[in-house]
């Protein structure tokens, strides 16, 4: 499977400058016409970007997390589930490197088997930095007014986030 | 919803910060003006240097003139002293009142820290937004790339195999989208890339899948269903492939991982797509009721 990976973009590109040389299209030309979009996708995203995640930064800088932590840690840890994993689950939706640096923290204390770490893991697999994602695609084509995708995204991470608990404990145990 | 969170995140983590550095101004916690005992390690008087020491840590100093010390810092020294240091913009050093001092212990008085938290807030603000532009320009060539590819594929009549062959699928899930249009080429290349787990392909596809729903789109400020749609299955895409990242993480463990995450990104799938649709019928019906 991993291989088959490294195999589909080269064989991807070639498939597409063969059939354009077949169809007689100037490849070359084509190819700088449509790149040189890629330059204002670019800066029309930044301002999108900057104001999500100053935004996510000053949340994260402020320690809030830590204390809606510790506040849900007893709660969480009298019915048996380890509160660790919810620090996962809020920092997932909001920035990608915050995730892995989660990820990362709780494989150094847990190691690779555990169980923490395996449905964390699982959770890092399974939903997308949402914000990210919005910033990004409507940035690209200037749209402020994001409609429900925000709300569809976010429960699509909330399903993401049970399945992944309730799957490994499933299938691990 | 958007602009709630996103000024909630704003307004909770600024005033969070503000109670904190209230609780530490009340209570002292940062141990302003109060002196610290050192024992001191070696004190080689020649050359000014010394080490200092309690039970738990050690650091290296130099004697400076009128009574003061520099104390050298490294990324790993205790928590405490480096928030002093970035305080008072010494990078790395710290430069600190000597009480007293005789052969065997030294006392310091360090320079007081107020507003600490709020300092730290600001200054991950204004990294960040750097660090933004610095992520959007990043994206510049892989965008470059992919656009020049999907320019080919468009003129060179490839696209139109692609939507025929993906026509049946996604029609269901993007009724409003005219048969053969080329958006569906974009949105099924797009799935496939993040299927495979080819992030830093999938994202310059999405984008150009945008633009193309973009243009269908009649109210040009606010997102289509089609996009809500689109947005959805993109945060909650099947994974046959586990993200690149996990994979340097985990290790060779990923692969115990890979049915576990089949599974669980099929069912955020399906709950992603169920709650597009749901919202999709009720502004339908909206609509329609302004109508009538």
């Amino acid at each position: 499977m991993q291989q088959l990976t490294s195999l589909i973009i080269p064989l991807l590109i070639l498939l597409i400058i063969t059939h354009g040389l077949i169809k007689h299209i100037a490849v070359y030309e084509e190819f700088v016409e449509g790149a040189k979009e890629g330059f204002n996708i670019a800066v029309n995203i930044i301002p999108y970007l900057v104001a999500m995640l100053f935004a996510i930064a000053i949340f994260r800088a402020s320690g809030a997390m830590d204390l809606i932590l510790n506040t849900i840690k007893p709660l969480a840890d009298q019915i048996g589930f380890p509160a660790e994993v919810i620090s996962m689950g809020i920092i997932r939706p909001l920035t990608g490197s915050g995730s892995v640096g989660v990820l990362a923290e709780l494989i150094s204390t847990y190691g690779e088997d555990s169980m923490i770490v395996k449905m964390a893991a699982v959770m890092f697999g399974s939903t997308e930095t949402t914000l990210y994602v919005l910033a990004v695609y409507f940035g690209a084509i200037k749209i402020n007014k994001t409609g429900y995708a925000l709300q569809a995204g976010l429960a699509a991470d909330l399903a993401g986030f049970i399945a992944a608990i309730g799957i490994t404990y499933w299938y691990f145990s | 919803m958007l602009n709630k969170i996103w000024a909630s995140l704003i307004i909770i983590g600024i005033s969070f910060a503000f109670a904190q550095d209230v609780y530490d101004e009340v209570y002292n916690t940062h141990n302003n003006g109060i002196p610290v005992q050192f024992e001191l390690l070696t004190s080689d008087t020649s050359h000014q240097q010394l080490t200092l020491t309690t039970s738990t840590y050690k650091l290296n100093a130099t004697l400076k003139q009128n009574n003061k010390i520099q104390i050298h810092l490294s990324s790993d020294s205790p928590k405490k002293f480096l928030q002093i240091s970035a305080a008072n913009n010494q990078k790395n050093n710290l430069i600190a009142d000597i009480i007293s001092r005789d052969n065997t212990s030294i006392t310091l008085l360090f320079p007081e820290i107020h507003w600490e938290k709020l300092r730290e807030v600001t200054q991950a603000a204004f990294d960040t937004a750097e660090f933004a532009v610095k992520l959007a320009l990043g994206l510049i060539g892989i965008m470059a790339l992919w656009l020049g590819l999907m320019q080919i594929i468009e003129k060179s009549g490839l696209i139109n195999y692609l939507v025929k062959f993906v026509q049946p699928f996604l029609s269901w899930l993007f009724p409003n989208i005219p048969k053969h249009h080329p958006a569906l080429a974009s949105i099924s290349m797009n799935m496939t890339a993040n299927i495979l787990g080819l992030g830093n392909a999938a994202t310059p596809l999405g984008i150009k899948a945008m633009q193309q729903l973009q243009k269908l789109n009649h109210n040009k400020d606010s997102a289509s269903d089609e996009m809500c749609m689109f947005l959805a299955l993109n945060t909650s895409s099947v994974q046959l492939l586990p993200p690149v990242t996990l994979i340097a993480l985990m290790g060779t463990q990923v692969s115990e991982l890979i049915m576990p995450i089949i599974l669980a990104t099929s069912c955020s799938t399906l709950v992603a797509i169920s709650v597009a649709k749901l919202f999709a019928a009720q502004r339908r019906k909206k609509r329609e009721s302004c109508n009538s």
